[in-house]
């Protein structure tokens, strides 16, 4: 360096450490950062407790769930019995006998992994999407802008159904991308502008001048900025894919393996479950499923913010 | 409390007025026991730096403190027939009616005070109606006082509030505030947002208006020396009370040590620069005051006596009045620097500037094209701003360049070309003579890599708000500098270093400080981490872009102080980018440095700090310079320049680019461009320089108007 | 108004429109196992002893409005130019045009979803900012939290319900349907009976829309109430009637704009949902019918009309925030 004339015991840019970290102090930090600060901020929100606490409940029925239970075949018992009438149907049956409880746990599986692979989906393009078009001027950007307003016009619903006929997808998996074919473009368009803002900010341009990576920017300074707001696209979009799925089952134009929720309405629908009380319950509990979800969801994005909001975090280390 | 001055009525009279909120950690007092007169066509500056509590009085006197807070006390105002109206017990409709029609107010920051989906006219018509005026009156009226502004009423009214520029928006806001015609004004940091030379022609148009309709101002600022002439007495505040009240006129008046401190401690720009002194401590929070004299725990003065009891306003002359009980010894021990320094005689700092440049730059031009993207553009003539035109430009090591120049003239542009932030569109830029985008991209002719030289310019930014991520504590965002050039240090070195560079800038304990967010800070300690990042780069050249600006007054010495001695450190230099010129003084004079003055993307004038700042030569500087009043002048001068604001810089004027707003301007100016001069080392790009047998001085003068005559020559 | 963001305007719409068809072609065209071939085989299988392969290629040809022999190329362009000329092609199982079925009930679609995304932002404009001025009040946590459940509904399941008990428990309205037989086009019994038809959908779709609207609105207007120019207004001693309609709700709607262009594709897609539950025959109900049937030039011909309904839709929405926002029109909305 040319300072090596000046003493090298006034700077401190030459004072080296003599202490170590341990892996331990690693986890320690990372498991602070990623778990005990965000646990501690959720304690305080009722509401965030409660998203939480459904969400949570949704995903263990789905998973552990469907271990603990047999599933049900025709004449498991008496055809349309009531909910709450024995312990063995708690939530009644079907016409054909087949206990409801045990339905709706199975249906729950391919649901979630629908949701997910949307969510993701969803996240994964328009986060891509519009980070490269917001950090990247010129062609690129006018590129992948018009093909975000592309995305957000074509109306989404008859997009799906005609692709799900001409495609026939089968798994869970991927009709759970299908429906999130296009419901990217409001992310990508949002964040779009969010990123065009923060690159503007001082401290990017410092880590410019810094010859920082244009992929750690976009990582460390970039990204912690819009997560709330991905995370938020994140359980709505989830839901989306919840409400769009659901209604499309029960159109018929979905192909499946499984039953799900949406198969249940289906079903309960055409074999009139409308049409009287005795059969109301057939048709009531999928629809409790998809609205008791969709609340959880609702109410644990809306603590999203501040999960990564640094006052909060601040006042709970 | 009677009065002596029997011929000074008094408009608002205000006692014991105390403004609190109730918050969790305990009730905050933001305005405690607040008393004072305020004289009938008098301009009252209030003066403070930033919460002490000075906005809290304007609301207060409108009673218009936003909810929670509450209002004690008693605020009288006297109507032109003589009747006493008693503010704070108003009924709504009563209030109502008094607001605009007696007391109006123009808050800080006009540039969110419109409706953003209206138009001009809206705002004043709807005033208008809201009070029952004649509204056709009211529109001349209106017109009037937007011409008394120097802004054109047709064009002004037809626009929408974002397509005006930040003066003209003030202006228009200072019409409509006057449009009721009020009694008494309000203003709460109305120029703060502008540029000084914008600030001090709205402040001459506002003399010429208080004395042509008659009114009352209270003017309040966080800049003591802006209103000292505007002013007829000026009150300041500290720590949520009035210390003081003296005559403006002469600052030796004053006899609070405080604001003798506040005085020494101002950069300006006749005050030799070792007398400068920063006040050591911060101001109290609001929820935790002090007990006795609020200023006690920072006043070198302070006694036993001080500790225990407050002492209150007593008058000691006429329009005089201090708190303070040692106020008699002020003039011996605080002696205001100002005092010291005879005139023009400021020493010269000596530098220690190498030969060769770190960076030179050479006829850098920077043009943008607006171009909003869409694949439509493609149809119509993209329009260029030139941000920089043809600017040479060398600093060398241990070097302080100081640019001065308007919003808008290009500086921060041209001061990140000289970093290599920003691509310039013509000519070069150097780093040890390597060009530096020819080394980017690859094809450069020295053994440099890019890599180091971007290691070697470094830059801190203006508001601290946003140098720092807000998602990373201290230590984090101090990490990435070691991280990305010295690769071999691992975290615990990273972390000691930094640990002992917070140290060193005078933030202790450290570890306490490297485990805090951004938010965590104060501005000043937000630039220092910002400054502590571009020196662990360990660069050659530090931009720094308007770094002290958005600091209190306080301050910005203490910033530039440590900003020299780590310059001693450090062998860095500085680009320090400033719209003040008595900043640039303060640290290219302390470093024995050069100022550049730009002007729509061309420097104008360069020199040595102090020729620059004692003997400036360009009208243009001489303005600037007539911006930044001296502490201790008493005169009154017209303002130098015709035209108050500044032209598009998409289309910059022919010839020089002043001469529209020159007082000096011939017609030849407006035909052809006069370069820097350069026999010596102080430079400057004006006819004027030439010598007598330059067509200049053959020319006929342009025929223009200064900003003084025109006002004068209406209101007769 | 700018003519160069109309422009930009008319250009981003056209451009939505030809990806669309070409969307459509390439799936009639290049999907494996595609309509070309199934409906070839299709033919072939129903008349293959009377007709020739070029009359069945001629068939395939005025169905799909895809000539199979032709190189690629010109298929697209010879699509593209029927298209745009308004040609959809036949529908395979009516046999009609698909122009002549869509122009049928189109506007039935347009004028439940009109209807409701009317009474939704109206709803929701209103509600929101009665909220934001109650803020912290029992009425807004109350309203809060109903909003917020019934953002949670989607709006075929909130039909069901309005079925089971309006429909089949209390016999207060038709299950399905445009509007009663019988009666004679354009008198006043008929428009009332299309009205009644429409209620349930309509309100169906009202009811689940207007919480997440009413939500956005709150919080946009006690942004807005907390700005500057509020205070401003308020010392300049305006009409509390003035502040509440010219500074905040004129600043508070401007943000529910980008919600609304997305709401209008959401509706028309919602609207294949919506008519089959209501058997209310407008351009969704038709769309499944095709889908179902496998009736490919009606299906991609329902699906282009769906879209150039929703750019319209968008386009007009566009217009008027141009007019509400001045900030827009000199290009100064990034």
């Amino acid at each position: 360096m040319s300072d090596a004339s000046v003493d090298s015991e006034d700077i401190p840019l030459e004072v080296v450490s003599d202490v170590d970290q341990t892996w331990q102090d690693t986890v320690r930090n990372l498991l602070n950062a990623y778990v005990l600060v965000p646990g501690r901020i959720m304690i305080t929100d009722y509401r965030a407790l409660i998203g939480f606490g459904i969400v949570f409940g949704y995903l263990f029925v789905g998973t552990i769930g469907v271990w603990l239970m047999e599933p049900t075949t025709m004449w498991d018992g008496e055809r349309l019995m009531q909910s709450f009438e024995t312990w063995d149907h708690p939530l009644g049956t079907d016409p054909q006998g087949r206990d409801l409880l045990t339905l709706m746990v199975y249906g729950t599986r391919p649901i979630l992994l629908m949701m997910f692979s949307g969510g993701l989906f969803i996240v994964v393009v328009g986060t891509i999407v519009g980070t490269v078009a917001g950090f990247s001027r010129g062609r690129l950007d006018q590129l992948l802008s018009t093909i975000t307003d592309v995305a957000l016009t074509i109306p989404g619903l008859p997009l799906v159904i005609v692709l799900a006929v001409t495609l026939n997808p089968q798994s869970p998996i991927l009709i759970g991308v299908l429906l999130a074919i296009n419901g990217w473009g409001g992310l990508a368009r949002n964040l779009r502008s969010q990123v065009l803002s923060i690159r503007e900010e001082d401290y990017v341009e410092a880590a410019n001048a810094m010859n920082v990576p244009t992929r750690h920017i976009l990582l460390k300074d970039v990204l912690p900025n819009m997560m709330p707001y991905i995370l938020y696209n994140f359980m709505s979009s989830m839901r989306g894919v919840l409400f769009a799925s659901v209604g499309l089952y029960y159109l018929g134009v979905l192909p499946y393996s499984q039953e799900n929720w949406g198969v249940l309405l289906d079903q309960a629908y055409t074999g009139g479950a409308l049409t009287t009380w005795s059969m109301f319950h057939w048709i009531l509990w999928p629809i409790v499923a998809v609205v008791t979800l969709s609340i959880g969801l609702i109410l644990l994005s809306q603590s999203t913010d501040k999960l990564f909001n640094p006052r909060v975090r601040a006042r709970h280390e | 409390m009677s009065q002596q001055v029997v011929a000074q009525e008094n408009i608002l009279e205000l006692r014991d007025v105390t403004v609190s909120f109730g918050m969790n950690r305990g009730v905050s007092k933001v305005l405690d026991d607040v008393s004072i007169d305020i004289h009938r066509g008098e301009i009252l500056g209030v003066v403070g730096e930033s919460g002490s509590g000075k906005s809290m009085l304007a609301s207060a006197i409108l009673d218009a403190v936003v909810d929670p807070g509450t209002v004690d006390g008693e605020i009288s105002y006297r109507t032109d027939s003589g009747e006493t109206v008693d503010i704070l017990n108003l009924e709504e409709e009563e209030l109502r009616q008094l607001r605009w029609e007696e007391i109006a107010m123009v808050f800080q920051g006009a540039m969110s005070f419109f409706n953003p989906t209206m138009k001009i006219r809206g705002h004043f018509l709807e005033t208008l109606k809201a009070h029952d005026q004649d509204v056709e009156d009211g529109m001349e009226h209106a017109r009037e006082l937007l011409t008394d502004l120097h802004l054109e009423p047709d064009r002004i009214f037809d626009t929408f509030p974002h397509e005006l520029s930040g003066g003209m928006k003030q202006r228009a806001l200072i019409a409509l505030s006057l449009i009721l015609e009020p009694n008494v004004l309000v203003m709460d940091e109305p120029t703060a947002a502008l540029d000084l030379l914008m600030q001090r022609s709205i402040l001459t148009l506002l003399d010429d208006l208080q004395e042509k309709y008659d009114l009352t101002i209270v003017f309040i600022t966080h800049d003591l020396p802006l209103v000292k002439d505007l002013c007829d007495r000026i009150a300041v505040m500290y720590a949520f009370d009035v210390m003081e009240v003296f005559p403006a006129g002469d600052l030796s008046n004053s006899t609070h040590p405080y604001t003798r401190s506040l005085l020494n401690a101002v950069p300006n720009l006749t005050t030799s620069l070792d007398e400068l002194r920063s006040i050591e401590g911060s101001a109290p929070d609001p929820v935790d005051i002090p007990s006795g004299c609020s200023y006690h725990p920072r006043c070198p003065l302070s006694t036993p006596e001080c500790e225990q009891e407050d002492p209150a306003l007593e008058e000691i002359g006429p329009d005089q009045e201090v708190a303070c009980w040692h106020h008699e010894k002020v003039d011996e021990e605080l002696p205001l620097a100002l005092e010291t320094s005879d005139g023009v005689s400021a020493e010269v700092y000596e530098g220690n500037q190498s030969d060769e440049p770190v960076v030179s730059m050479d006829d850098v031009e920077v043009h943008f094209e607006s171009d909003d993207g869409g694949f439509l553009s493609l149809f119509d003539d993209p329009e260029v701003v030139r941000a920089v035109d043809g600017v040479d430009l060398e600093i060398y090591e241990n070097d302080v360049v100081a640019i001065v120049g308007e919003s808008g003239c290009g500086k921060t542009t041209f001061g990140k070309t000289a970093v290599g932030l920003q691509e310039p569109t013509g000519g070069s830029v150097q780093y040890r003579g390597q060009d530096i985008w020819e080394t980017k991209a690859g094809r450069g002719n020295g053994d440099r890599s890019y890599a180091e030289i971007r290691r070697a310019l470094q830059i801190i930014h203006q508001d601290p708000g946003s140098s720092l991520n807000p998602n990373r504590k201290i230590s984090a965002t101090l990490q990435v500098p070691m991280k990305s050039w010295q690769s071999d240090l691992d975290v615990e070195d990273r972390k000691a270093r930094l640990l002992a560079m917070l140290e060193s800038a005078g933030m202790s304990p450290p570890e306490d400080y490297a485990d805090r967010y951004p938010h965590q800070l104060s501005g000043g300690e937000k630039q220092r981490v910002a400054l502590i990042r571009a020196l662990l780069m360990n660069p050659d050249l530090i931009l720094a872009d308007e770094a002290v600006s958005a600091l209190d007054v306080s301050m910005r010495v203490d910033m530039m102080d440590l900003m020299l001695t780590l310059q001693d450190l450090f062998d860095t230099s500085y680009l320090f980018i400033s719209h003040n010129l008595t900043n640039a003084r303060y640290l290219a004079g302390r470093a024995g440095g050069r100022i550049a003055v730009m002007y729509l993307g061309e420097i104008i004038e360069i020199g040595p700090a102090e020729e620059i700042v004692q003997n400036p030569q360009h009208p243009y500087t001489q303005a600037l310079h007539w911006s930044t009043t001296d502490l201790d002048s008493t005169d009154e001068t017209e303002s130098p320049i015709s035209d108050i604001d500044v032209p598009d810089p998409i289309d910059p004027p022919s010839g020089c680019r002043f001469h529209p707003r020159c007082p000096e301007a011939r017609e030849v100016c407006a035909s052809e461009k006069p370069s820097l001069e350069s026999e010596t080392d102080h430079c400057t790009a004006c006819f004027r320089e030439y010598p007598e047998d330059h067509p200049y001085w053959d020319s006929e003068p342009l025929d223009q108007e200064t900003v003084g005559v025109t006002v004068e020559g209406e209101s007769s | 108004m700018n003519g160069r963001w109309l422009l930009k305007r008319i250009g981003m719409s056209l451009l939505v429109v030809w990806t669309t068809i070409t969307l459509t072609f390439a799936l009639i065209r290049l999907m494996p196992g595609s309509p070309i071939s199934r409906m070839r085989a299709e033919l072939y299988q129903q008349y293959g002893a009377t007709m020739s392969q070029e009359q069945i290629d001629r068939q395939v040809r005025l169905y799909l409005n895809v000539q199979p022999d032709q190189p690629l190329w010109q298929q697209y362009f010879n699509y593209m130019f029927d298209t745009f000329q308004g040609d959809l092609g036949h529908s395979y199982i009516q046999g009609v045009e698909v122009t002549v079925i869509l122009a049928d009930v189109l506007p039935w679609t347009v004028f439940l979803l009109s209807i409701a995304i009317m009474f939704q932002y109206t709803i929701g404009i209103l509600l929101g900012a009665s909220m934001a001025y109650a803020e912290g009040t029992r009425f807004d946590f109350a309203s809060t939290s109903v909003s917020t459940f019934l953002v949670s509904v989607p709006f075929y399941v909130f039909a069901f319900l309005l079925i089971f008990f309006f429909v089949f428990q209390w016999n207060l309205f038709p299950q399905g349907g445009k509007y009663a037989t019988g009666l004679e086009a354009g008198s006043l019994a008929f428009y009332r009976s299309v009205l009644y038809h429409a209620t349930l959908p309509i309100v169906s779709l009202i009811v689940t829309g207007f919480g997440g609207i009413a939500l956005s609105m709150r919080a946009n207007s006690i942004q807005t109430l907390g700005s500057d120019y509020i205070r401003g207004a308020r010392l300049r001693g305006l009409s509390n009637f003035r502040i509440s309609y010219r500074y905040v709700a004129r600043n508070a709607i401007l943000p529910l704009y980008t919600g609304l262009l997305i709401q209008i594709g959401f509706l028309f897609g919602g609207a294949v949902i919506l008519e089959q539950i209501f058997s209310y025959r407008g351009i969704g109900y038709v769309l499944l019918d095709a889908t179902l049937f496998r009736d490919y030039p009606l299906m991609m011909g329902t699906f282009l009309v769906i879209t150039i309904a929703v750019v319209i839709g968008v386009f007009v929405a566009d217009l008027t925030y141009g007019k509400l926002d001045p900030r827009i029109q000199t290009g100064d909305n990034s």
